[in-house]
């Protein structure tokens, strides 16, 4: 079910806009224009909403979420957050920095989990808080009261190499956690898990979504995975195609 | 250890550990050299200084020259009739080889000269003027195992000891004094000096202290064209021994500290592109540029601390060897050099921190999303 909504660039962005995230006839290209990512993808996204985007690889499915989470910035287009412009607007429109918003809304779960090899799990989970100005006391109580939420309390002192890959997916999941985005980003959060691992991320990304009304948008390539979703968007070349 | 910016950043410096350690042997060696060199080089200059203080030193006349190593003796006449001037004693200085092994310094005096009062004389006598007559500072003649009656050759002549002293100077505790005639037939400088040390009469009533000694200066300047008055301090900071030493410690040290400053900015620049991906995943957390920037800098200056401890520690061991040697012992001080040391882990950051610059700059730029496609 995907959306269009409105004109890119427009001045009064977002007034009255029924999404959280929006993103405006975007186009994304690399290598001067000779390989089009995105050509053209209008969509919005409800706050509270669980958004499903598929589709084969090169789809620009990945490219869509790197836009929507302001980790890139269309080549043509606006992606809006709450009505402002993410990464800058070229009217005085209000905006909002990618940094700031990384920092302050989003949150990225990995399909490979990257955590940092030198820290625990407890520690990882702090990580986006370093160097925030947040007392170290505050960020260790908010990562443990995470990590034991979702059911890492044996393994908070666990380097990831001690860790199982579900349970790396989970100290994941916390790491975006802890700085309690309004959206939660995540891109193939499931393909370097078993099936049962699997399941169980899904539930708890699901019960995430659910108990913090936190925005869910998540690409994959597994259709039955999808249907656990709220909404399904599927992509083709660069197009939504559904 | 409790997880903060900085033990993150040493925690990331201390995944390779064996790059980290040759790095540390890099920065440290850098460090220890520059710490040993201008340590041994300063000691050298403070040695120069406590010789004149203790003497009561006031002005040393030398050549304008800059290698001024030869004044006429006749301008001793021409010193002590300027009225600021109270005594004026010539003086030889030179390095003669004792033994193959080593070289020290050794001074021709005159056996009344004022310089003698800062001298303690701990076995025999002072020598007589025109006799084949020695004294030699304790250090040396422990070193070399001499004592009062024993003979030693200097070029060739022998020397009577007549006496061992004790100075609170390295330059001469280490050093031998002949009668300044003997001293200048060895160096063949007959009728000539090193230099005139002069000891100045009290300033008058009225007349500071500093305005007296620029009066002597320039009259020595006016009587004696072509030599110049040099106040003792900047006498042991200027003359052209120290000033040469300074020159060859800093010169080779800066070529150390430039190898230092390579090695970490290699290995930052390693573990910049080793970490691609992390610092994008930094990124995709909300840290901004100024935020990799700034962990990547702190852990090139927590490796520069890190070198820069363990070369302060090298080249004061260093330097303790070398105060201890007989070959160096009557340059070098084995004083602590506080300031030296400070300056060479102050160094040592600084070289981190510019050499990781760029690499801290570089890791800044990287976009969130290719520094995650990063293989």
């Amino acid at each position: 079910m995907s959306s269009e909504t409105g004109r890119p660039g427009v001045g009064t962005a977002g007034a009255g806009s029924p999404w959280i995230l929006e993103v405006r006839d975007v186009k994304k290209s690399y290598e001067g224009g000779r390989i089009e990512a995105l050509r053209g993808v209008s969509l919005g996204v409800a706050k509270g909403d669980f958004l499903a985007i598929t589709g084969a690889s090169g789809s620009g499915k990945s490219t869509l979420l790197h836009l929507l989470g302001g980790l890139d910035t269309p080549t043509e287009g606006s992606v809006l957050f709450r009505g402002e412009y993410l990464g800058g607007a070229s009217d005085g429109a209000a905006c909002i920095t990618l940094d700031a918003y990384r920092a302050r809304f989003a949150g990225f779960i990995f399909q490979s989990f990257h955590l940092l090899p030198s820290l625990n799990a407890m520690e990882n989970v702090q990580v986006p808080m370093l160097g925030s100005g947040a007392h170290h006391a505050n960020r260790e109580e908010k990562a443990r009261a995470l990590l034991v939420e979702l059911g890492l309390e044996q393994r908070l002192r666990q380097y990831p190499t001690q860790l199982s890959a579900g349970e790396r997916q989970r100290v994941a999941i916390a790491r975006a956690l802890v700085n309690e985005p309004r959206v939660l980003l995540a891109d193939e959060p499931t393909g370097n898990l078993d099936s049962v691992n699997s399941a169980k991320i899904l539930e708890l990304l699901a019960q995430v979504q659910e108990r913090y009304g936190t925005t869910l948008i998540m690409v994959t390539h597994d259709l039955d995975i999808a249907a656990t979703a709220h909404r399904h968007v599927a992509m083709r070349d660069g197009r939504i195609c559904d | 250890m409790r997880l903060s910016f900085v033990s993150f950043a040493w925690r990331n410096v201390w995944r390779r550990r064996l790059r980290t350690a040759l790095t540390l042997c890099g920065i440290g060696m850098g460090i220890g050299a520059f710490v040993t060199l201008v340590g041994f080089s300063r000691s050298f200059e403070h040695a120069w200084l406590e010789m004149y203080e203790n003497a009561g030193t006031d002005l040393a006349v030398v050549q304008k020259t800059f290698l001024n190593t030869s004044v006429d003796q006749s301008a001793g006449d021409v010193l002590r009739r300027i009225p600021q001037i109270e005594i004026a004693a010539p003086m030889v200085i030179n390095m003669m080889a004792v033994t193959p092994e080593v070289n020290t310094l050794v001074y021709g005096w005159k056996a009344d000269t004022f310089e003698f009062s800062a001298l303690n004389i701990l076995q025999g006598r002072r020598f007589r003027d025109g006799q084949q007559e020695a004294m030699l500072g304790e250090l040396l003649a422990d070193s070399l195992n001499k004592k009062v009656g024993d003979t030693i050759d200097l070029q060739g002549s022998t020397f009577t000891v007549v006496g061992i002293f004790r100075s609170g100077s390295a330059l001469e505790t280490g050093a031998i004094i002949l009668p300044l005639d003997e001293m200048q037939n060895l160096s063949s400088m007959t009728g000539k000096v090193t230099a005139y040390h002069v000891k100045l009469k009290p300033a008058p009533a009225g007349v500071s202290q500093a305005q007296w000694q620029k009066e002597a200066e320039d009259a020595v300047e006016k009587d004696l064209p072509g030599l110049r008055a040099v106040p003792a301090a900047q006498r042991a900071a200027n003359n052209q021994l120290v000033l040469l030493a300074h020159a060859a410690a800093w010169g080779t040290s800066l070529i150390a500290l430039l190898v230092a400053a390579l090695g970490i900015a290699n290995t930052m620049a390693m573990s910049v592109f080793e970490r691609t991906k992390e610092i994008g995943v930094l990124r995709a957390m909300g840290w901004s540029r100024g935020r990799v920037m700034t962990l990547i800098l702190i852990e090139a200056a927590a490796l520069g601390a890190a070198g820069g401890g363990a070369g302060v520690l090298l080249g004061w061991g260093a330097l303790r060897i070398l105060g201890a040697l007989p070959q160096t012992a009557s340059i070098a001080s084995t004083t602590l050099p506080v300031q030296t040391l400070l300056e060479g882990l102050l160094m040592a950051i600084l070289v981190g921190v510019l050499a990781g610059s760029v690499p801290a700059w570089r890791g800044a730029q990287l976009s969130p999303v290719e520094a995650l496609r990063h293989e």
